[in-house]
């Protein structure tokens, strides 16, 4: 089995705001080589490292807006988000928690920090990740995953090098929770200091490495520093990676979606007539009503 | 560089290739971040404003500092105020940067140096100024007698992705409504279209 070395680390680009509410890195796609077909089926990666909030009576984050084609994913590592959606839905996704939202046909929703969270402040770490559905699947109905933090499937590594807290896909027969349209893996890596995690998948599974927290070495060779991604070569099948510090490892890898991405803002299609249409859809109330 | 304006060019004032070729050297483009003025009212301009990327506006202000919105213009959109670049007129209006953007600044120079360079020029930019003109009766027909509802679909059809650029506020200016009934027309288009 070859090795899948490292094509690229990249640092983390300036931050900006989305809303109010959170200060993201764009690493997909505008990063360096990231872009959205390159990094199929993830085509947008927003990291917000670890940033205080002042407390706030009134709670920052994003008002209403519509997606489209695609699936949402927040894990929040530090902090809590309230969202609200068009069909009633909402929920609160705390430390730990993921959710999983499939826009497909379309939603209207908004996220903010949850109130009690927002009125004391505090660190907030969040990912936010789309993940691309296939064309035959763009239209399907909206639903959500939400996936607690005690019920994250976890592998424990040997020798105490830590634990692999599986979301989506499988590690050495532990299975994520979460459904996708696509064959995808996605897990935390938490390792401790000097621990050792090995990871197969094929070699044109697009796969990348966001590191959270800690330093971590990649086949022994790749250094790649806190708030760092590293882009896997598509060029094997095994890699290993070693916390130099305790770690924390977001580790992506999914097979491309081989169709063309059509993409304007929040909605991501095929063709320019049916991002087009979605424009429509939006203006024209197909996706709901939502109050800001 | 430029390819929208580029494109502009062929397409809307019947350049070829190579007469774009010639211009470039004489293409001024700026960057202008969030909330920058292009215009000022009160000042005389001599410019109109192609959009290569991003979103302007042209508005006026009424007595108590209301904002009226008379045009947006995104990209591939031209925005000036015609009174004052035609007439040299202090200017009744200001424009400004919605969104980071890129734009073209067009002068009398430029106009000259593109009539010189294509006889169809002229005839062309008439064409547009006509439909220019169409364009304002449509919207003073709108404003003076069609409903929220109406002023708004036929807004979304000329600018459909504005609605999710810019502030609500900004729409009801443009429409000349209220902000609470454009939020009702958007309410009762949902109850209608949701299909959960």
């Amino acid at each position: 089995m070859k090795t899948k070395t490292v094509e690229l680390v990249a640092s983390p680009r300036a931050p900006h705001f989305v809303g109010d509410g959170f200060r993201v890195h764009n690493f997909i796609p505008s990063g360096f080589r990231l872009d959205m077909q390159r990094m199929s089926p993830f085509i947008l990666l927003d990291y917000n490292s670890t940033y205080t909030f002042p407390p706030s009576d009134t709670p920052k984050g994003v008002g209403v807006h519509p997606h489209k084609g695609f699936e949402t994913v927040t894990i929040a590592y530090k902090g809590k988000v309230a969202h609200h959606d068009s069909s009633g839905g909402g929920g609160v996704i705390s430390e730990g928690d993921v959710q999983w939202m499939t826009a497909a046909k379309g939603v209207l929703h908004k996220e903010y920090h949850e109130a009690e969270w927002s009125k004391k402040g505090g660190e907030f770490q969040m990912v936010q990740l789309w993940v691309n559905l296939p064309a035959k699947d763009k239209q399907s109905n909206p639903k959500y995953q939400a996936i607690k933090y005690a019920d994250v499937n976890r592998y424990e590594l040997q020798n105490g090098a830590g634990n692999i807290e599986v979301i989506a896909g499988e590690y050495k027969g532990t299975n994520g929770s979460a459904s996708t349209f696509t064959p995808l893996h996605m897990f935390n890596a938490k390792l401790n200091k000097g621990g050792k995690a090995d990871f197969r998948f094929p070699a044109n599974y697009n796969t990348a490495l966001l590191v959270l927290e800690g330093h971590i070495w990649v086949n022994g060779k790749e250094e790649v520093p806190t708030d760092h991604l590293a882009l896997m070569a598509n060029d094997g099948e095994s890699f290993e990676v070693e916390a130099t510090d305790n770690a924390v490892v977001l580790v992506l890898s999914g097979e491309p979606i081989d169709e063309p991405i059509a993409a304007q803002g929040p909605f991501v299609m095929n063709t320019r007539e049916e991002l087009a249409e979605a424009f429509n859809e939006f203006n024209t109330g197909k996706f709901g009503y939502l109050e800001d | 560089m430029h390819e929208n304006f580029n494109k502009y060019l062929r397409d809307n004032w019947g350049m070829t290739d190579v007469q774009v070729a010639q211009l470039t050297p004489f293409i001024k483009s700026k960057q202008v971040y969030k909330g920058d003025f292009l215009l000022r009212e009160g000042e005389v301009s001599t410019l109109t404003f192609f959009v290569e990327k991003g979103l302007l506006r042209l508005y006026g202000l009424n007595e108590d500092g209301k904002e009226n919105i008379l045009q947006f213009a995104s990209e591939n959109g031209l925005v000036s105020d015609r009174g004052s670049v035609y007439f040299n007129e202090p200017s009744h209006y200001c424009i400004d940067a919605i969104e980071e953007s890129t734009v073209i600044s067009i002068d009398n120079a430029f106009i000259d140096t593109v009539s010189g360079l294509s006889p169809d020029f002229r005839k062309k930019n008439d064409r547009l100024l006509h439909n220019h003109v169409r364009h304002l009766n449509r919207r003073i027909a709108l404003l003076l007698g069609a409903t929220a509802e109406r002023r708004y679909l036929e807004f979304i059809k000329l600018y459909p992705d504005v609605m999710l650029r810019v502030p609500q506020w900004m729409v009801a200016s443009y429409l000349g409504i209220t902000p609470e009934s454009l939020s009702r027309v958007r309410r009762e288009l949902a109850q209608k279209n949701f299909k959960p």
